[in-house]
């Protein structure tokens, strides 16, 4: 009989403890394999901003300037993010973000704030899982493409109201608010900072000896130093679209604009454009020449990241490189103490002999929002708690933060004192914010389902196995699907 | 004795109450989850349209998944013959009478069985990298430098790029399994057929194939459903690239859900796959059985069927007579 007992006990026991394994309410239990642990005790100090041996990292005007206000909200509040420890080693957004939201936690002790962060591309599954379970979490970083069909399912908040009246609203640059409106209203306080997501990263010291002075500003020059750097062994431009969104996001996103212009793209994004339109037809056509019929570009385009191509551009084997603001600050860090770091520069990319609309543009803005969900926002206090932590993270704290120490923008502008910099940085903010025209990032808006038929069929298409016009009736009936629904 | 320590059924089905609650809820839970959101359009939330079998018609029309399928059937195909078939050979060798060390032969064709499919992926990317892979390098080396390549942008090799780690992480798990199906082989039989003179390869064909003929319908089950399934190393290596070259059907069912957040049409290819597995794996076994069977057998047994046709019809006959 006591066997029995045992028994029986034993196995419920065995039950019970492998239901429990499943409760995902216990935010202990969520996602042991992420970086998950309050924020002061994560997020690095001040001193600790890992910025180059010229930037005033440990000044005393260079920390964060402290949240405050008092808040009637008490308890736990969950954000998901992306800002790794890693990730902020370098990288200006990431460590001001990580910097003000332990600043924020220790202003408002009696809120938990409960992290995960993931690295960014498993957020982006992550947070889709999430979204598509109703389980989001209190606050999160939405990405500019899903405002819209998360907006229509009523998993975000309208921050319309909160933004307008917001204590920072007149020094908030609005034009950074489009990537999350829909129907006129604004979801998501624009997070982390404005960087370019297509910039040429060239070797001065190389292309001088190719016969160029700077970059040059057509593609038919760029060929003939083609056949140069192809004479030497070494790639002209190093480009990795193994990922398939790079071709989008750092090269037609912007050589897009020079057969376009402006207007194609407002269209597209109302919902009344059209991807078979013969100039974005061109783009594609012009961009499967330049990847498919010259030597420009290193072979293994299509078979490496961006991570691997900007390694081909440090190690000398490009003498130049396309990529976004991400790969401008590993490639700093990465040569710092080298040469070759003084003579790396900027440029835009050059013009297509047969675009009329060429301006030197560079598409800039910030594809993540502070977005806080539906659900939180039941509880007034809590909302109002989730309100001002958005409002300071995307605040004047964060971009006098990057500002004072990375010389890069936010939501908030901020006044940059260019001269404690060294040159690559303030060479790179000038590209960035200063000489250049900006136009919108294609992905930032949108939706994924489009983009996704557009990168898939690129990538066959600068193989040179699909045509341009075949690409762009796909991703229109991918578009008309979008619309449709 | 045994008697006494035999329990009583009931505690066996509460011990058995936690795998089989496990299995149903991480199988047929999911399984039957997936079903229902089949017939919605779903873009993910709390949102969800029925739109009956809107999904399943687009299912039927969608070339990019129809495709990805007949890749699943080349990855099939591709590596029964080169994990099993492969495999079957090591048995033999490390069986051989000749080979030397054969404890090691086993444990170092094992091993890859062991890494993770991400990190296989990962080592095979590092060996067809076109600038510092081993495969390229190797073309040099021997003189062919033109024969070298961007291995995984080639839309008509890629395929079997990406088979090759497969095949050569799970020869170890296939060799282990057969290797433990002929070791049972009696001895007996195998040098008594030496003796009447049987070579190797014949006594491989007629003895040791029918006699793990079992193992082997096991092992080509396995091999089907894990490559029905494929998704990791491909993953790492081409993300179904370039293009939708290297795309399998549960990369798709992965992009459609999550890249292009279309979980109800996501959810629809899951259901796609599993009934399109189900058929794969039910036909490899028919198949499998019909080749395994010698010919004689299925002469007698068509013999016996035409028999007890005839003895079926005699007895009706007699029946309507009376």
């Amino acid at each position: 009989m006591k066997k029995k007992v045992v028994s029986v006990l034993l196995a419920t026991t065995m039950v019970v403890t492998l239901a429990g394994c499943g409760n995902s309410g216990a935010p202990a239990a969520e996602a042991p394999a992420t970086e998950e642990a309050p924020a002061t005790e994560e997020a690095p100090a001040a001193e600790e901003a890992p910025a180059t041996e010229e930037a005033p990292a440990a000044d005393a005007e260079a920390e964060a300037p402290a949240a405050d206000g008092e808040l009637a909200y008490s308890g736990e509040i969950s954000i998901m993010h992306f800002s790794t420890s890693e990730e902020s080693e370098g990288n200006g957004g990431s460590d001001g973000f990580r910097t003000c939201l332990a600043n924020w936690q220790n202003d408002h002790s009696n809120i938990t704030l409960s992290e995960e962060v993931l690295a960014n591309d498993d957020y982006k599954t992550q947070i889709a899982t999430r979204a598509a379970a109703d389980d989001l979490p209190d606050v999160f970083l939405l990405q500019g493409m899903n405002t819209i069909s998360w907006s229509d399912q009523g998993l975000v908040y309208d921050l319309t109201d909160s933004i307008k009246n917001s204590p920072y609203a007149s020094e908030y640059n609005m034009d950074y608010l489009v990537p999350f409106t829909a129907g006129g209203k604004y979801y998501a306080y624009p997070a982390l900072t404005g960087g370019t997501c297509t910039v040429v990263i060239y070797d001065e010291a190389m292309w001088k000896e190719a016969g160029f002075d700077s970059f040059p500003t057509t593609w038919a020059d760029v060929e003939k130093a083609a056949e140069y750097f192809s004479g030497q062994g070494i790639d002209t431009i190093a480009f990795g679209n193994s990922g398939q969104w790079q071709l989008n996001s750092c090269f037609v996103s912007c050589l897009g604009y020079q057969y376009t212009g402006t207007q194609w793209f407002s269209d597209i994004i109302a919902g009344t454009g059209n991807f078979e339109d013969p100039n974005f037809v061109a783009a594609l056509t012009e961009t499967q020449r330049l990847f498919h019929d010259t030597n420009i570009f290193n072979k293994d385009f299509n078979a490496v990241s961006n991570e691997d191509a900007r390694e081909y551009y440090i190690s000398g084997e490009a003498a130049a490189f396309i990529g976004g603001n991400w790969d401008a600050s590993y490639i700093q860090a990465t040569l710092e103490g080298d040469p070759k770091k003084d003579t790396t520069k900027f440029a835009v990319l050059p013009q297509a002999a047969d675009a009329t609309k060429y301006e030197k543009f560079q598409n800039i803005g910030l594809g993540y929002g502070m977005a806080i969900s539906a659900k939180a926002a039941q509880d007034p206090d809590k909302l109002a708690a989730c309100i001002d932590l958005c409002q300071y993270l995307t605040g004047p704290a964060f971009s006098e933060y990057v500002g004072a120490n990375y010389a890069l923008a936010g939501f908030c502008g901020s006044d940059v004192d260019l001269s404690a910099f060294d040159q690559y940085t303030q060479d790179f903010y000038n590209f960035s914010y200063v000489d250049n025209k900006g136009c919108e990032i294609y992905d930032s808006y949108v939706d994924g389902s489009v983009w996704s038929v557009l990168n898939t069929e690129m990538q066959e298409m600068v193989n040179g196995d699909k045509d341009p016009a075949t690409v762009a009736a796909d991703t229109q009936a991918a578009y008309k699907t979008y619309l449709g629904q | 004795m045994l008697k006494s320590i035999k329990p009583k059924g009931w505690v066996v089905a509460a011990y058995l109450a936690v795998p089989v609650a496990l299995y149903v809820f991480t199988v047929f839970a999911p399984l039957l989850a997936a079903l229902f959101y089949s017939f919605f359009e779903w873009k993910g939330g709390p949102v969800k349209t029925f739109n009956g079998l809107a999904n399943y018609a687009q299912l039927f029309s969608d070339e990019v998944f129809w495709s990805s399928f007949w890749h699943n059937i080349f990855l099939v195909v591709v590596c029964i013959i080169g994990q099993i078939g492969l495999a079957f050979i090591v048995v033999l060798l490390i069986n051989s009478k000749v080979t030397k060390l054969q404890g090691i032969h086993r444990t170092f064709g094992f091993f890859p069985s062991t890494i993770s499919a991400v990190c296989i992926g990962f080592i095979w990317q590092m060996i067809y990298d076109s600038k510092r892979g081993l495969l390229n390098w190797f073309l040099e080396q021997i003189g062919r430098p033109d024969k070298q390549k961007v291995w995984l942008n080639e839309p008509s090799l890629v395929m079997l790029l990406v088979s090759i780690p497969l095949i050569w992480q799970f020869i170890g798990y296939y060799m282990v399994i057969l290797l433990s199906a002929v070791s049972s082989i009696s001895t007996e039989v195998l040098e008594s057929a030496e003796i009447d003179g049987a070579t190797g390869i014949q006594r491989a064909r007629y003895i040791v194939l029918p006699l793990i003929k079992n193992t082997l319908l096991v092992c080509i089950t396995l091999c089907v459903a894990g490559n029905m399934k494929a998704f990791d190393n491909i993953y790492v290596m081409t993300a179904g690239g370039p293009g939708y070259s290297s795309m399998v059907m549960a990369m798709y069912g992965y992009k459609v859900s999550f890249e292009q957040s279309n979980l109800g049409y996501g959810s629809c290819i899951s259901v796609g796959i599993f009934v399109l597995a189900l058929a794969v794996i039910g036909g490899s076994q028919v198949l499998m059985n019909y080749c395994m069977t010698d010919r004689y057998d299925r002469e007698e047994a068509k013999r016996l069927k035409q028999i007890e046709k005839e003895r079926q019809r005699a007895i009706k006959a007699r029946k309507a007579k009376a």
